[in-house]
């Protein structure tokens, strides 16, 4: 079974067309990733959906790499 | 000044018949049927198990691996067409010419399938849980503007939701923003996706070929008994004249003119609109790409709209309807009509009417029928009517 790195791993990777092992999980999303909004959008959804939680939106500008997303999305996995 | 003359320099296609203008061509002259059995989704439970369905499409071909995964089917059929069309017409997008170039869609039921799918999520798994990135294709405007988007294309952006007449409305709305000057360029065509949502309209609707008798596309023959649905894209490159000859482009033919009409039996008004743009007379029309579709009432309707304003001449032009090897393709069947037509006009012959067999009385026209013919075009009319009440008509001509 993935955990919960692997899995929004491959979740990311899913949106942002890339292959897992290609992620740097501290690389700016934005910067380095191509990520847009809309992409990013998705991302926070795609994880509320993953694990049944909510996510307030204002914790959407602390998506900005991986490594921040998983740590984001660990506040709410319970 | 001068009067702005617009003509087809590029004609992309993606049709259940053939993917490109060559072997959609070849297709329609050699009478090859895209109408097959269904596989995008679920038939047992229906009587009507056929549609002109476009298999075998991969997108990535024409339009590369990313950026493709949350667009809907609509939006990668014209967005291929459109990438086929641009190659075709052999032009080039800039930063200097961006700007001047329009896109004038024909796309109504697109986004019934994306409205579904999304409903379907936010019910199933509740309204937190739907994907954003899946919301802009619940909007009929959404294929024309990833049209833009993907290829730089930075003037007017219109979609023209008209059912089977959308195809030529869109075609007629790009005319008039070309002659108005706003554009020297622009993409216009239609597109349609086959889906369950649709079929089950038609289907329950009593519409579809197979209800009432044999499950057939036969366009003005006694035993048609319904539509066959299609799906598919067609964009064509419309340019002004002078563009066009600057950059020693291939011209397929120029658009001389367009009319519409609205209401049920008011196909001859727009047929007679469209000849008063063009300022030519119903003798000078060799052909006409017509838009019959195997219904009992329309193809009748369009038999008599064609005497109502040819008269005598209506035994002499000759006719032929593509619908018999695409199916209704609704918003994306009359921009198919068009680019049949300007085929017609570059091989010098008319494509057949396929499963013609047994005459109707009705509809007594001179109809090329199950075997291609050579013969003289210079301008050909092309028509369309829906049952909801919209009629067009345009005329196109070989370029001088």
């Amino acid at each position: 079974m993935p955990g919960v790195e692997e899995e929004i791993k491959n979740l990311v990777a899913t949106i942002i067309e890339k292959d897992p092992a290609e992620i740097n999980p501290d690389a700016n999303f934005f910067k380095d990733l191509g990520v847009d909004s809309m992409m990013a959008l998705e991302i926070l959804a795609a994880i509320e959906k993953k694990y049944k939680i909510s996510i307030p939106e204002e914790k959407l500008t602390q998506l900005t790499t991986l490594n921040q997303t998983i740590a984001v999305a660990r506040e709410y996995i319970k | 000044m001068d009067k702005i003359r617009v003509v087809i320099t590029g004609i992309g296609v993606i049709s259940p018949n053939g993917t490109g203008r060559e072997a959609f061509g070849k297709a329609i002259f050699e009478g090859v049927s895209g109408i097959r059995p269904i596989s995008l989704f679920e038939t047992t439970e229906f009587k009507v198990k056929t549609a002109g369905e476009v298999t075998s499409f991969k997108p990535q071909e024409f339009l590369g691996d990313k950026g493709l995964r949350t667009l809907d089917r609509s939006t990668k059929l014209v967005a291929s067409a459109t990438k086929l069309a641009i190659d075709d017409s052999g032009l080039i997008i800039h930063d200097n010419n961006s700007r001047s170039a329009g896109i004038s869609l024909g796309s109504t039921f697109g986004s019934i399938s994306s409205i579904s799918d999304f409903d379907r999520e936010a019910l199933t798994d509740g309204p937190r849980y739907v994907n954003p990135a899946l919301f802009p294709n619940t909007v009929i405007n959404s294929p024309a503007s990833q049209v833009s988007i993907k290829f730089g294309i930075r003037g007017f952006n219109a979609t023209i939701s008209s059912g089977s007449c959308a195809g030529l409305d869109a075609i007629g709305y790009a005319l008039d923003q070309m002659k108005l000057g706003r554009a020297g360029v622009v993409f216009s065509g239609g597109v349609e996706e086959l889906c369950l949502q649709v079929f089950l309209g038609y289907y329950k609707s009593g519409c579809l070929a197979g209800l009432k008798g044999p499950e057939i596309c036969a366009p003005f023959d006694k035993r048609r008994n319904g539509i066959v649905l299609g799906e598919g894209a067609c964009v064509l490159v419309l340019e002004e004249l002078e563009l066009a000859l600057s950059r020693k482009a291939r011209i397929y033919a120029e658009i001389c003119g367009f009319g519409a009409s609205f209401g049920s039996g008011r196909l001859n008004q727009a047929i007679s609109a469209a000849l008063e743009d063009s300022g030519i007379s119903p003798s000078e029309i060799d052909f006409i790409s017509s838009c019959a579709n195997s219904a009992k009432d329309l193809d009748c309707e369009e038999a008599f709209a064609i005497k109502k304003v040819f008269g005598k001449e209506s035994s002499r032009v000759f006719v032929s309807a593509v619908k018999s090897v695409l199916g209704e393709s609704l918003s994306a069947s009359a921009a198919f009509q068009v680019a049949a037509a300007a085929e017609a006009i570059e091989r010098q012959a008319v494509y057949p009417t396929v499963n013609f067999e047994e005459k109707d009385g009705l509809c007594d026209l001179n109809y090329v029928v199950n075997k291609a013919k050579s013969c003289k075009i210079n301008k050909a009319l092309i028509t369309a009517s829906s049952k909801s009440g919209y009629n067009s008509s345009l005329i196109i001509s070989r370029c001088k």
